[in-house]
């Protein structure tokens, strides 16, 4: 750039100055409505969508798909798409590397590359054209970052639509562009202005297309207890699952009764002092983890082949912490379902559930011996087990689930000496109300939601009792 | 007896001169897309104002972090509050440092006289970037603990030196306590030293060269 050029561009900027404003208060001014508005979003953000809780950092979990922070998607997404390109899609350095760095590379000498001193939109549509289509991409790149390149099914075609409008697309309007600007110097501004806008439409409708077709994946959402009262609850059910059969519902079990391999071995209550006074959290966690391998106890951590995360061992320690401990103060724990009032009818979201989960499903799952009665969810409670018809029948009292809760063990009708369905649960017959719920329940018709369940609902009328 | 406290300080500090030079300028007739870099600016001040509340609680060290950051969203007085503020004003300043980068462009803004304040710009986007990527794993959760993993890998796939990039990221080969050590030493005094005395320089410029004009057909 000549002397010349720079002497006119500061006269240019001289008369803008002259017919500007001044910085303060003028342009203060607007700076501090944006900076002021901002803040007001921040909190807004903060207090109405905060951060979403997550469960803690899990080396041994290798199952979870990593998902980096939303402004890095696109280079993820980008990875992703690069990967398909044959042979040279193999050398990874030079998606991450190279591509990447020759992107950053030009952006930062960009004043050095532009060096025509025009400023104005028409005189720079090369320029502009690029970017439009780079940050179209980019844009695009991020929302499509859900989509995988290959389908559940193993079909790329997913994978295929989004190479075209992520990589093949821009890659051919942007040297369509450069060689207008360049190799065919007539080309018009209007041609050049109709590449990108066609470019980044097509981009745009290739995308939608991807969007559209992408099944919709439930997103499993771990449930993460942040309160110190959900830990606890969250530490009980997980206990009542894997830890009742042994240590019992309190951890007072001194003599294991009824678990085949175990049975009659003598272990030191888990809920005494000489247990809680010594043993740290930490150890806690780890004898949870690893087990005791020579005592009989299986490992528990994902990390030793068990079934439980970080977080949920950590939330079974803040349990016993809290429950058993005298030199811990327990808060208020709410109820595991909300009492029933005259006539109400329990549903299995609300009642059942927390009920089966605490009290049933420790043996009633896969894996374990059980009659093939499972009770993890609605369906199995109601379909599986060997006895499945007999078990529970709508309005029957003589249901073999209502009976067995109710301390009647059910006889084996071909041999009447021998019992076909104990009484459950077998060491502790289950509180008054408990029972109630599950009465109701079946008596009523197993509605699954709240919503079926208040549809149910009677209310006691006097009318209604007066009726003959 | 203000005026006499105003005239020593004036005749000490130099106020009147400062407002002379630094508030009382001529500016191009402003825009509102011109407020961008302010606002970014406010945004990199409230996160140190926030990350400094922060830095009271958190423990950074595998055993507590996690712990030490669910603390200070359920016990701690409007610990959610901040937090919060911290985390979505982190998505905040990439946005606005970015579309401010966007605005620069298109108006053309980095020529003559302004190629320097450009390229300290790139410097504080990537900078932006890399404060998002250490902040990212402090939490010490699932999602934290993964993205980090995968994201030192890619820089780990740089030919012929990438192993010796991913051991000085991670501090060994795997992640472990050194790597929240020092992504977390980057991320409160390593990096925002460096964005600080970048943002200086980016000031001065602005300072020096004034604001550029919007561009009309005559550019």
């Amino acid at each position: 750039m000549n002397d010349e050029t720079k002497k006119k561009i500061n006269a240019r900027y001289e008369r803008e100055l002259n017919k500007g404003e001044r910085f303060w208060p003028d342009s203060i001014f607007k700076d501090l409505i944006v900076s002021l508005g901002i803040f007001v979003l921040l909190v807004l953000l903060a207090t109405f969508i905060g951060v979403s809780p997550e469960p803690k950092a899990d080396p041994s979990d290798t199952s979870y798909i990593p998902r980096p922070e939303w402004y890095f998607l696109f280079i993820f997404k980008f990875l992703a798409i690069y990967g398909q390109i044959p042979v040279l899609g193999k050398i990874e350095w030079i998606a991450t590397v190279l591509i990447p760095g020759i992107a950053v590379g030009i952006l930062t000498l960009v004043p050095f590359i532009e060096k025509r001193p025009d400023r104005h939109y028409g005189k720079r549509i090369l320029p502009i054209s690029i970017m439009i289509i780079m940050v179209v991409g980019a844009v695009l790149l991020t929302m499509t970052s859900e989509v995988p390149t290959v389908s559940a099914d193993g079909s790329k075609f997913l994978g295929y639509l989004q190479s075209i409008s992520g990589l093949i697309i821009p890659t051919v309007a942007m040297t369509a562009l450069i060689l207008m600007s360049f190799v065919f110097k007539g080309t018009s501004t209007r041609t050049m202005i109709w590449t990108t806008v066609l470019a980044s439409v097509s981009m745009i409708l290739v995308s939608g297309v991807v969007l559209a077709l992408h099944p919709r994946s439930v997103v499993e959402e771990t449930e993460v207890a942040t309160t110190l009262v959900d830990q606890i609850t969250a530490g009980q059910d997980l206990y009542s699952i894997h830890c009742t059969e042994c240590h019992g519902d309190d951890g007072s079990v001194a003599v294991i009764e009824g678990v085949e391999g175990l049975e009659g071995e003598e272990i030191t209550p888990i809920n005494s002092k000489d247990v809680l006074y010594t043993i740290t959290d930490s150890a806690m966690y780890e004898v949870i983890a690893y087990g005791r391998p020579n005592a009989g106890m299986t490992p528990f951590g994902k990390a030793y082949g068990g079934e439980l995360s970080k977080s949920e061992i950590d939330y079974m320690t803040i349990f016993m912490r809290y429950m058993w401990d005298d030199r811990f103060e327990a808060p208020e724990i709410k109820p595991l379902f909300p009492a029933l009032a005259d006539g109400e009818v329990p549903s299995y979201d609300v009642h059942i559930q927390p009920v089966a989960k605490r009290y049933c499903v420790s043996c009633h799952r896969a894996g374990k011996e059980n009659n093939n009665y499972l009770m993890t969810s609605y369906e199995e409670i109601l379909t599986t087990g060997d006895n499945a018809e007999k078990n529970i029948i709508k309005g029957d009292e003589s249901s073999y689930l209502l009976q067995v809760i109710q301390e009647h063990a059910i006889m084996d009708p071909e041999n009447p000496e021998e019992e076909l369905i104990g009484v459950m649960p077998p060491s502790k017959a289950l509180k008054p109300d408990v029972v109630d719920v599950f009465v109701r329940w079946i008596m009523n018709g197993m509605p699954q939601t709240a919503e079926e369940a208040a549809a149910l609902f009677v209310l006691p009328t006097p009318e209604a009792t007066a009726a003959p | 007896m203000w005026k006499k406290v105003y005239e020593w300080l004036d005749e000490r500090l130099g106020l009147n001169d400062m407002y002379t030079n630094l508030l009382d300028r001529p500016e191009p007739t402003g825009n509102w897309w011109n407020t961008l870099g302010s606002a970014s600016l406010f945004l990199f001040v409230m996160q140190g104002l926030t990350g400094i509340f922060l830095t009271v609680y958190y423990t950074p060290s595998p055993d507590h972090a996690y712990d030490s950051v669910q603390y200070i969203m359920e016990g701690v007085a409007f610990g959610w509050l901040i937090r919060g503020i911290h985390h979505w004003g982190a998505t905040l300043m990439v946005l606005v440092v970015f579309i401010h980068m966007l605005r620069v462009f298109f108006t053309a803004s980095f020529k003559y006289p302004r190629e320097l304040t450009w390229l300290i710009g790139i410097g504080l986007l990537l900078m932006t970037l890399g404060m998002g990527f250490t902040g990212y794993l402090l939490p010490w959760n699932q999602r934290a603990f993964w993205a980090t993993t995968v994201g030192t890998q890619i820089a780990g796939s740089v030919p012929f030196v990438g192993e010796f990039i991913l051991k000085a990221l991670r501090g060994g080969p795997d992640l472990s306590a050194l790597t929240l050590q020092r992504f977390f030493s980057a991320h409160i005094w390593m990096l925002p030293a460096l964005l600080a005395g970048l943002i200086g320089i980016h000031l001065y410029l602005i300072i020096k060269h004034g604001e550029s004009h919007f561009p009309s057909k005559e550019d």
